[in-house]
């Protein structure tokens, strides 16, 4: 039970990728915060999940891109839990991977990159932000984004969302260095086509055979490959590794 | 395993009664049989050490005990001896203290005894060192020279490793006979030191011994108390008042107590380049030796208005703590010392409840402890073991109030601070009784020479004999080549 | 439990409903039960931490500091205990305590005269579970026995829990002629000879309860007064709190065979009672032919060992600190950790004295001088 007594907040942990990885928490012993944005009935799903598996867990709606709603999350972890062990940003703006359809550079307004900017960094940015005084006051902490491996190599060019992605892994790298003096961690997961999510599902065969050609691992990822990576970054058995970016892509990319 | 304390010249091992101590600490054990010497052994060693030192140590220059005392301390020095093999293997054992404390510390240590920091030591307490073997010319006139004492008697305490060889030391450089009697807390190193002595100087081995008695027993102190013209004591200060109480009246008594330390963190230094280096010394002098020495910081005054406040610099010596915490892991404590840091502990926790002002930071069971309060508050022992209160002030100026009327506790204080108000500062601390001021991270490696608790080592030890003018001239006048 | 069960589980809101009255009444009926398995002792334990949790605002922060919770503690073991300071420095209560029927403080010896204090807004849990233990354990299935007490009553005492014990016992278990032997003036020797005497004489079981220290008194006077007894078969011995600076300090065996050798009470006779103000329910060994003895109390609280910096507990045969877990004491908290070393042994744990703050290992100024310093 490796997250026995800890308390981890998973952001869009109502479906998907981040409902896969609250369950592999509670399943380790621990409380689970399960944030959401609209879809409660989902959540309480997860919510569930996580008990049935053997953990503990709580739902609460927040949109991550709005501070002051965040902050209302964090403010209810302090009083239902008192402490916060693990962050997983996980929530992300809506994106349609669409390989056969997807907007060339000339065509993505600025405000596309926007989205995704506020989608991926910004919703990160003010997580850490309200979480920090909690974690701070405990002198350890683990925080866990979610980036992708087409910012290493970007097999097709989603500018918008990429670009968003890398700058969530600069953004990561220098909380890492300004957080590891006061013992907490801030790593990335670069998951590589996760099959199926919502994001996902429309993917066609095509393009999962032509990644799954170059894979040495020779197959997509699940929602569950990721979670693994997830749990080691998360835990103590990562107490020494900060500021890294772990891909998930069965060897896509190595780096 | 089992290691003898203690140097008893004159005394074969199966004529003496011992005792076994053990110890265990990081997953071994060790015992350590120390001497219980009778009521004769103890008056005949007495007097044997007092009459070797009046007839051999007593004839020997300065310059070359400083010769000898500098071979022991190489040979403790090199990592392939023998001995100082051993010292590393065990002493972490007897005193729980981990390795790399041990042997950084006794590296660090040991430097200060080569021979030209013991030429510090005696020329920071002696003009003319000379007189410590010949009548000197006094400025006044005339001619002085110190005699060292017939026996000096040293009462070592706690479990801090080489503490003893700092009076030990000093009493050899001035040529005092001595017994040294070491704590059951780290009954070792005095003992070795003292074989090594003899090994290279058999005749100066003969001249200082190390015995045992368990500590607060009248009636063996009695006995050493009433052979000793000097005694140096180190201890508590019920356990001083004890002793004081049977010194005999025409003894010197000279007692180290108890003392806390503590730091000042000038907000001007506290930007964002130097605080994460700064925290991390703090964080050394709070883990080196668990606070136990009487340099040890407890509490830490920061200066606000600097770019990193007070509750950022806590945030990043705790951080600091937890790295060492990996790397100088805590030592194994006693149920009463784990008790004392968790009741430290859970008291400002309490506090914590009605004040915003006060942070507890970490986890109640993390093995160290850092405390931040935004209001002033008077110096106070910490729980020791890693646990250390950082209190925020206005100004390094407003310190000295919250410190004066503990001055027969103080001793010695790390300042971080720009030159001008190092000194401003200082001359406030000084007047408040603070001894010793040095910088962050030096807290526990005092310098050579140092004067301890504020007095001079080897002066204190000695009395002067001064031929009058009046004499020199008198005796020239009956001198038979007078004219 | 039947009844208010599914609310009171820990887990969820539906705690919040709890009422003090269904507390109680839940408590009462688990004390009656005669025994409690693991599991049982658990639900109930989580449950009584759910009403602290939710009505004890301090107890609340405390266990918040702490990452204990209700979403967070899982079996009892992790409930949060106070350290007993905290009775001292916070007004640890559920029910506001301006309103509690009786407050027992601590003698406040220990911290400068500061009183540490248990609220109880009914002392009817407290009696039945002093009353079901007593019985059991002192009395061993006497109804009544004649009793002489060394200790001030609960009038003069008020706020002295073992007063109260002691009345109760008085009341509850004493035979008619039972009386209390400590007045306004102290030990009323002439008086408690008397009764010994005629206790002597009758040939019936006779029982001194009281406070350590007055045993140490009656010694110095019965050996003042050259006297001796030797009270008839089946006669027993009560003491409790150590000497706490108020008598000399004995040593238990010395203090066993004295009491056996002055009052003709074999030392297997002689209980000693381990309470606390911080706590609704007392300890007992059974006799002290050997010392330390083992303790053990009934099966509404539990015992650790504990490391107290990191609270978990530590092996078994090792010495740590005493965290005791009394379901009866539902108003303030019932985890709390005590200033007691012990060890745990089959059926009990022994005693083995305070563990004061330590003195440096070195030459560091520690507590404990700094505050003696302090007070001149």
């Amino acid at each position: 039970m490796k997250f026995r007594d800890r308390t981890i907040l998973v952001t869009g942990a109502s479906r998907g990728i981040g409902a896969a990885i609250a369950k592999a928490f509670a399943a380790e012993g621990g409380l689970v915060i399960v944030n959401y944005r609209r879809s409660e009935a989902a959540a309480l799903a997860v919510v569930e999940t996580c008990r049935a598996a053997g953990g503990q867990a709580l739902a609460i709606a927040a949109d991550v891109t709005v501070a002051a709603e965040v902050e209302a999350m964090v403010a209810r972890i302090a009083q239902e839990a008192g402490r916060l062990d693990v962050v997983v940003n996980n929530a992300f703006a809506p994106y349609v991977f669409d390989a056969d359809n997807r907007a060339r550079f000339w065509e993505t307004p600025w405000s596309a990159y926007q989205a995704q900017v506020d989608g991926a960094l910004k919703a990160t940015y003010n997580v850490c932000q309200a979480v920090l005084p909690l974690m701070r006051q405990r002198g350890r902490g683990s925080i866990v984004n979610m980036a992708t491996d087409l910012v290493a190599r970007p097999s097709i060019a989603y500018h918008d969302y990429t670009t968003g992605k890398a700058a969530l892994i600069g953004f990561s790298r220098n909380l890492a260095t300004e957080l590891g003096p006061l013992g907490i961690r801030v790593n990335c997961v670069a998951p590589g086509l996760v099959w199926p999510t919502d994001a996902s599902r429309g993917t066609r065969e095509a393009v999962k055979d032509m990644l799954i050609a170059q894979t040495p691992l020779g197959r997509i990822a699940t929602p569950e490959d990721v979670t693994g990576p997830v749990l080691f970054l998360a835990c103590d058995w990562s107490g020494f590794v900060t500021g890294q970016t772990l891909h998930v892509d069965g060897g896509l990319v190595m780096s | 395993m089992v290691e003898f304390a203690g140097h008893l010249p004159g005394l074969a091992a199966a004529e003496v009664e011992w005792r076994m101590l053990d110890f265990a600490a990081w997953g071994e054990s060790v015992q350590v049989s120390v001497p219980v010497l009778s009521e004769a052994q103890a008056l005949a060693l007495a007097a044997r050490v007092r009459e070797n030192a009046r007839s051999y140590l007593k004839t020997l220059s300065v310059a070359q005990i400083v010769v000898t005392i500098d071979k022991a301390v190489a040979r403790l020095l090199d990592r392939d001896d023998p001995l100082r093999q051993k010292l590393e293997a065990i002493l972490p054992i007897v005193t729980g203290y981990d390795r790399e404390t041990v042997r950084l510390g006794l590296s660090g240590y040991l430097r200060t005894f080569r021979a030209p920091q013991l030429q510090r030591f005696l020329t920071e307490d002696f003009a003319n060192p000379g007189m410590l073997d010949a009548f000197q010319p006094a400025i006044k006139g005339g001619f002085t020279r110190a005699y060292g004492p017939e026996l000096l008697l040293h009462i070592w305490a706690g479990n801090v490793p080489g503490l003893p060889l700092w009076s030990m030391i000093s009493g050899l450089l001035v040529k005092a006979g001595t017994i040294g009697k070491v704590a059951s807390g780290e009954p070792l190193l005095a003992g070795w030191f003292a074989q090594i002595l003899a090994e290279i100087d058999p005749k100066l081995g003969e001249c200082l011994a190390i015995v045992w008695w368990k500590g607060g027993d009248e009636a063996s102190e009695r006995i050493w108390l009433g052979e000793a013209d000097t005694i140096v004591a180190y201890g508590g200060n019920d356990a001083l008042a004890a002793i004081r109480n049977r010194v005999p009246i025409t003894a010197r008594f000279l007692p180290h107590g108890h003392k806390i330390g503590f730091g000042l963190v000038s907000g001007a230094v506290l930007d964002t380049r130097n605080a994460g280096p700064l925290a991390r010394l703090v964080a050394h002098d709070v883990m080196r030796y668990e606070q136990q020495g009487c340099y040890s910081p407890q509490m830490l005054f920061v200066e606000r208005g600097g770019k990193v406040s007070p509750r950022e610099f806590a945030a990043l010596v705790s951080g600091e703590l937890a790295s060492f915490a990996r790397t100088h892991p805590r030592r194994a404590l006693s149920v009463a010392e784990a008790a004392g840091v968790a009741a430290w502990r859970s008291a400002e926790e309490m506090r914590a409840f009605d004040e915003t002002g006060r942070a507890v930071l970490g986890d109640a069971g993390d093995p160290w402890s850092v405390v931040c309060v935004e209001a002033a508050e008077g110096l106070a022992p910490s729980g020791l073991n890693r646990t250390l209160k950082i209190v925020a002030v206005d100004s390094l100026d407003a310190v000295v109030p919250l410190v004066a009327s503990h001055r027969a506790f103080l001793q010695s204080v790390a300042v971080a601070a720009a030159p001008e108000e190092l000194f401003r500062v200082a001359a406030l601390l000084g007047e408040a009784g603070v001894t010793r001021i040095c910088a962050c991270g030096r807290m526990t490696a005092p310098e050579a020479g140092w004067h301890n608790d504020g007095r001079f080592n080897l002066l204190d030890l000695v009395t002067i004999t001064e031929i009058e003018q009046s004499a020199e001239l008198a005796a020239e006048g009956f001198a038979p080549y007078v004219d | 439990m039947q009844g208010i069960r599914p609310t009171m589980r820990a887990f969820g809101k539906a705690w919040l409903d709890v009422t003090e009255a269904q507390i109680i009444e839940a408590l009462l009926a688990f004390i009656d039960r005669g025994e409690a398995t693991e599991a049982a002792f658990e639900e109930m334990a989580l449950a009584v931490f759910a009403y602290q949790f939710a009505h004890n605002q301090p107890y609340r922060r405390f266990a918040i500091q702490r990452g204990r919770t209700t979403l967070t503690v899982r079996n009892w073991r992790d409930i949060p205990a106070v350290p007993i300071t905290a009775f001292k420095d916070l007004t640890l209560s559920c029910t506001p305590p301006e309103q509690v029927e009786r407050v027992f403080m601590t003698s406040g010896t220990t911290q400068g005269g500061v009183r540490g204090k248990s609220y109880h807004p009914t002392l009817a849990v407290w009696d039945r579970s002093m009353l079901v233990n007593f019985r059991q354990r002192f009395m061993q299935g006497r109804d009544r026995i004649a009793m002489g007490i060394l200790f001030p009553d609960e009038e003069a005492m008020p706020n002295s829990s073992l007063a109260h014990y002691l009345s109760l016992a008085k009341r509850e278990c004493g035979s008619a002629d039972s009386e209390g032997f400590i007045g306004p003036d102290g030990l009323d020797l002439g008086r408690l000879i008397a009764g010994l005497e005629r206790a002597e004489t009758s040939g019936e079981p006779f029982a001194l309860l009281g406070a350590s220290y007055s045993f140490v008194h009656l010694l110095d006077a019965l050996a003042a007064a050259g006297r001796r007894f030797a009270l008839p078969e089946g006669s027993r011995i009560l003491d409790t709190g150590g000497f706490k600076g108020q008598s000399r300090e004995m040593g238990a065996d010395a203090f066993y065979d004295a009491l056996s050798a002055a009052l003709g009470v074999p030392r297997r006779a002689c209980i000693n009672m381990y309470g606390m103000t911080e706590l609704s329910t007392q300890f007992y060994d059974d006799g002290n032919a050997f010392c330390p003895p083992v303790k053990s109390g009934p099966h509404w609280i539990r015992s650790r060992v504990v490391d107290p910096v990191t609270g978990r507990d530590v092996p078994e045969g090792t010495t740590g600190v005493l965290a005791h877990h009394d379901l009866a004491h539902f108003n303030c908290v019932s985890a709390i950790l005590t200033e007691d070393a012990g060890i745990m042994v089959d059926a009990g744990f022994k005693l083995l004295g305070r563990v004061d703050g330590a003195d440096s290992k070195g030459c560091s100024l520690a507590v404990a001088e700094f505050l003696k310093a302090a007070r001149g």
